[in-house]
């Protein structure tokens, strides 16, 4: 071994590892859903170049956007911006008793703790837009309706987020609490919440930034707000209103975002 | 001085309470804010007592519907209905993961410190986090019901678009955090840069950027779901119609597949994912970036 020689003669390079059966198997598998599901969905690219010409006359307008059009929309904003609060507030609220309740490390009743799971997965798997259509119509078409849904929406996601953060907490003040003899109320108040308070808090802000921005899907199935005020000006085919309000949403989005991860990193 | 200390060891002062003037403020700020958008809302609280005189009624409704006997007319329609919706939602759902994936690899690439020119990792950037600032629903809006009409088809695209944003920076992220024992090995050995990015960078994300792509499957599962409303297909169009008709008991057996199909889908790819990412040092806390229902 004094020189290095590039490739030893008669050293064969080894042999590239076969395929495992289970990556074989996996995209197999993989193919065989997606050209079944491009069949189910009758998935085609074409339009885009066949009716190119229709959708540029639309992208055309909305390059040309209607400023002036925003002096109507802010009245739907601070209705957006108002429903948010009022959802987040109250949705985060009940979520933190619920968060408390799908813990092992605060519920000590096992049963209790499964029910709880299983209602938050079953209260979570329906998306937005059906709480938007059930509270529609219960109470009818408006805010109320938006507010109610986002409410129960948000119930669902404060509560998962909240509840894995409960489960990593530090075990030694609730050993402290326990040997002093309390009970489950005030471990949890005092052994619990104090740990997971910021980053609860930060949670709050998030859900808060996800309901301004699913405030489209909201109020194109009736729950008012600046949602509305886009479907009813797309149904009028008035694109440059539209695209007023869309950009309008980017910079209300970002400014919140900016605003929520400033006070998130002073939070946690 | 001494007779003081030996005063504190036998009864120490309780240290002073700190101060809550902050959080007074805090809760203060908070209170106002919710009175205000209570009252900004325009919500007509009147209204709020009808949820508990009407929901019970209709909450019963819809239990009977699905208690009904599903071969019985007109219950067998609505099942056989509710399932082809879903399945076209859960296409819907697939297909726009699979473009979203498929873009967001050389944007993700793009938008890698570690990878591509700074200048160009900006210009990426700013586009991923324009992408994920806008909702789905305006990208189906905009530039794909012109053109591609109501239906999936146009639902699927806009899924894939507004995939692009989360998967695209997700992918970014992992790549800015690999090792850099095996780029330099691979460089050292004098292999050509779409080497070193196949094989170095790539099987290293690999797990993960499965993983995402799992987690936003999931995720567009409900989002197709509100697509629907807008006429894009799926169980959303069926949903919504249902709903103008107030057909309870087949918004009943609608809601019921709803809940039952997405937990199953959800437990079935979130154990894939769990399988995936076993052995990468990476726990599923590190995929969910962000809950189910965007």
């Amino acid at each position: 071994m004094t020189v290095a020689s590039p490739a030893p003669a008669g050293v064969a390079r080894p042999k590239k590892p076969a395929p495992s059966r289970f990556l074989i198997a996996g995209l197999a598998v993989t193919a065989a859903i997606t050209v079944w599901a491009a069949w189910e969905i009758d998935f085609t690219l074409g339009p885009l170049f066949e009716n190119f010409a229709n959708g540029w006359v639309v992208v055309e307008q909305f390059l040309r956007p209607n400023w002036g059009y925003l002096d109507n929309a802010w009245t739907a904003w601070l209705e957006t911006i108002s429903i948010a609060i009022v959802a987040s507030f109250f949705g985060v609220a009940v979520g933190l008793i619920f968060a408390y309740m799908a813990s092992n490390v605060t519920n000590r009743s096992t049963r209790l703790y499964r029910l709880t799971k299983w209602f938050l997965s079953v209260l979570r798997s329906l998306p937005d837009v059906a709480y938007v259509l059930i509270f529609v119509a219960l109470v009818g078409v408006g805010s109320l309706a938006g507010i109610l849904a986002l409410f129960i929406f948000n119930i669902g996601i404060a509560a998962k987020l909240t509840s894995e953060t409960i489960d990593a907490v530090d075990p030694g003040p609730l050993e402290a609490a326990d040997a002093a003899g309390n009970g489950t109320f005030s471990r949890a108040r005092w052994a619990v919440q104090p740990q997971i308070l910021p980053n609860f808090l930060s949670y709050a802000l998030y859900i808060f930034e996800l309901n301004i921005r699913s405030s489209v899907v909201i109020g194109y199935a009736g729950g008012g707000g600046i949602g509305y005020l886009i479907q009813v000006q797309f149904a009028r085919f008035n694109y440059e209103n539209v695209s007023a309000i869309v950009i309008s949403m980017f910079l209300v989005v970002l400014l919140i975002d900016q605003l929520s991860q400033y006070l998130r990193r002073r939070l946690v | 001085m001494s007779a003081e200390t030996t005063a504190s060891t036998t009864r120490t002062a309780r240290p002073q309470e700190p101060g809550k003037a902050r959080a007074t403020i805090g809760a203060i700020v908070l209170v106002v804010l919710v009175i205000g958008g209570g009252f900004f809302s325009n919500a007509q609280w009147s209204k709020f007592p009808d949820i508990f005189t009407e929901g019970g009624r209709y909450f019963y409704l819809m239990l009977r519907g699905i208690v009904q006997n599903p071969f019985s007319e007109p219950y067998s329609e609505y099942w056989v209905q509710a399932f082809n919706g879903m399945l076209e939602s859960i296409s819907m759902a697939w297909i726009g993961t699979m473009i979203g994936a498929a873009i967001s690899i050389p944007m993700g690439f793009l938008a890698a410190r570690n990878v591509s020119h700074p200048a160009l990792v900006q210009v990426t950037r700013v586009i991923l986090n324009a992408i994920r600032t806008l909702p789905e629903l305006i990208f189906a809006i905009i530039l794909l019901l012109p053109i591609f009409g109501f239906g999936p088809n146009a639902g699927a695209l806009a899924l894939g678009i507004g995939a692009v944003g989360t998967l695209g920076k997700l992918t970014a992220e992992a790549l800015e955090g690999i090792d850099p024992g095996p780029v330099e090995a691979a460089r050292a050995a004098g292999a050509p840069r779409s080497a070193i990015l196949r094989w170095t960078y790539w099987s290293q994300v690999l797990p993960e950027v499965l993983a995402f792509w799992l987690y936003r499957f999931e995720i567009n599962i409900r989002a197709s779901a509100i697509l629907g409303v807008i006429g894009a297909g799926g169980i959303g169009s069926v949903l919504s119609q249902a709903f103008r008709y107030r057909e309870w008991d087949f918004i009943g057996i609608l809601l019921f597949v709803i809940i039952v199909v997405t937990v199953v889908v959800d437990s079935v790819s979130g154990a894939v994912r769990h399988r995936i990412i076993a052995g990468t040092g990476k726990t599923d806390k590190d995929i969910d970036t962000e809950p189910v229902g965007l």
